[in-house]
């Protein structure tokens, strides 16, 4: 589902986020990426979908050609791509509904979807996303009058909207009381046992261990560990997050 | 284990201040202080500033506000006429100059307009922006003749500049999260223009266009000074006439519209955000 090959990611001036990175991803996989800050679990989530440009390297996502694809291309890209952010990045101003619509944009015509116009069956796919994590209650809510956990459900049903075949969480539960963090997870888990496939940057080891099948470690902008969540070790967790453990 | 710090919010409003002060060394201070101290001398010598010409001239402002007293109440009407038609000039000028700026004040975005778009729209709006609403009325008023006309005109000119670049700042201190959110759905530049940077930008723009509102009522008041119509037209009549008794009602009829106007305007101001 997601081939990665000789990813290199140089970030202006000069910082090298990730440095020759290949992996291969398959359908219905809950990938955990784990390690520690600056280790370059962001710059690879957004590279899937070239919300960061790739210096070198290639990515397929969902048989698409991500890295090299015009700006057309990286549109339809980006549809089958679901992404879901640290800081739920909503529309604080639109409704809740509204929030999930926007979902339905790289499907929607584009000047009525300027004038907030959406064919109907956008709008009950909308619903029944938002439906789908419990919220349908809240459709008509300013999206800043809910809570940090009620946010983050409106960015998954939006992410759900998509109707994406690869789901991106880049730190989801980490804005969030750790009370909640469970919350989040058994809502991104229900969506991959859906049979979507999930890529989930986490800096919580046991909340990772206790999601992932897969465990993907980075440090210093390289793979340093790849594998199941059973065979992560003490030696496994120092080789990732080095000394500080 | 420890866990990872929390990546801190990406939200880049304004730059970050740099405290050069902390770092420049006492002499260096001393120097700077000293000729501070000398410009500012020269100033006072160059523009005749005088404390004493001040207070000589004291008996003569009084004079004049003696003979100022009472207002003339039968300009009244004229004079309420005059506000009405300033206000008109302002809000017309505002409402027209509020949508031309809008197409501008994305072109001069640095985080929307791509450089060689950015650039030139900068500079074009600096040029004008350097000009103020009285210069323009002149400009107008010898293009189109007098009234109030050259003074909507002049109020478009000088506002659509000026809301330009406040709307531009609106736009570059937008959060980035909402965009990138829009961005990664597989939206347009139109769609992510619409859904993730409007809705952030326009509560501030109509703020910005209430307080241009504001201030060019003040503006607009001149205007008739220079043939452009509203009450500044009065207000010039009757100084010439030497009717001070007439300018002081216009005065106070401005000075009334000023306030009734700001304090409508701050109300739907305080409300926006």
């Amino acid at each position: 589902m997601i081939e990665v090959a000789g990813l290199r990611v140089v970030l202006p001036p000069s910082t090298v986020a990730l440095d020759g990175v290949d992996l291969v991803i398959e359908r219905g996989e809950l990938v955990v990426v784990l390690g520690p800050s600056g280790a370059g679990k962001t710059t690879f989530l957004r590279s899937l979908n070239r919300l960061v440009e790739p210096t070198a390297g290639t990515i397929r996502v969902a048989g698409r050609e991500v890295t090299g694809a015009g700006a057309a291309e990286v549109r339809d890209v980006r549809r089958h791509i679901g992404m879901v952010f640290q800081q739920f990045n909503l529309v604080r101003r639109a409704s809740v509904i509204e929030n999930v619509l926007a979902g339905r944009l790289g499907y929607a015509p584009t000047i009525p979807s300027v004038f907030g116009r959406f064919p109907r069956p956008d709008r009950e796919l909308a619903r029944a996303c938002l439906d789908q994590v419990g919220l349908g209650h809240l459709a008509d809510r300013r999206a800043d009058t809910l809570s940090g956990g009620e946010q983050q459900r409106v960015a998954i049903a939006r992410a759900l909207a998509q109707r994406p075949e690869v789901v991106l969480a880049d730190e989801p539960t980490a804005s969030l009381d750790p009370a909640l963090t469970s919350s989040i997870m058994d809502t991104l888990k229900a969506i991959n046992a859906q049979g979507l496939t999930l890529v989930v940057s986490q800096h919580q080891l046991e909340t990772a261990l206790a999601y992932a099948t897969r465990i993907v470690g980075f440090r210093r902008g390289r793979v340093a560990f790849d594998g199941p969540p059973g065979a992560v070790t003490p030696t496994v967790v120092r080789a990732i997050y080095g000394d500080q453990s | 284990m420890v866990p990872a710090p929390t990546e801190p919010a990406r939200i880049y409003l304004s730059p970050p201040s740099v405290h050069a002060g902390l770092t420049v060394p006492a002499p260096m201070k001393r120097a700077v202080l000293f000729v501070a101290l000398v410009v500012l001398a020269w100033l006072v010598w160059d523009t005749g500033a005088d404390p004493v010409r001040l207070a000589r001239g004291l008996p003569w402002i009084l004079d004049f506000l003696r003979r100022m007293m009472p207002p003339d109440p039968s300009v009244l009407p004229a004079a309420l006429l005059g506000a009405i038609k300033t206000v008109e000039i302002a809000l017309l000028g505002t409402a027209v100059a509020a949508v031309l700026a809008l197409p501008l004040g994305f072109l001069s975005a640095r985080n929307v307009a791509p450089g060689a778009v950015f650039y030139p729209a900068r500079a074009v709006l600096n040029f004008f922006r350097s000009v103020d609403t009285l210069v323009y009325a002149l400009v107008f008023v010898a293009a189109v003749g007098l009234g109030p006309f050259p003074g909507v005109l002049a109020v478009v000119a000088y506002t659509t500049t000026s809301l330009a670049k406040l709307y531009s700042e609106a736009v570059e201190g937008v959060d980035p999260g909402p965009v990138d959110a829009i961005t990664a759905t597989g939206a347009t530049r139109l769609q992510v223009l619409r859904f993730g940077v409007i809705p952030q930008v326009l509560p501030l723009f109509l703020s910005y266009v209430l307080y241009r509102l504001e201030t060019n009522i003040r503006a607009a008041t001149v205007l008739g000074f220079v043939g452009a119509g509203g009450i500044g037209f009065y207000l010039q009549t009757y100084l010439r006439m030497i009717d001070y008794r007439a300018a002081s009602t216009v005065l106070l009829v401005t000075v009334a519209m000023v306030m009734v106007v700001d304090a409508i305007s701050s109300r739907l101001r305080d409300r926006l955000v």
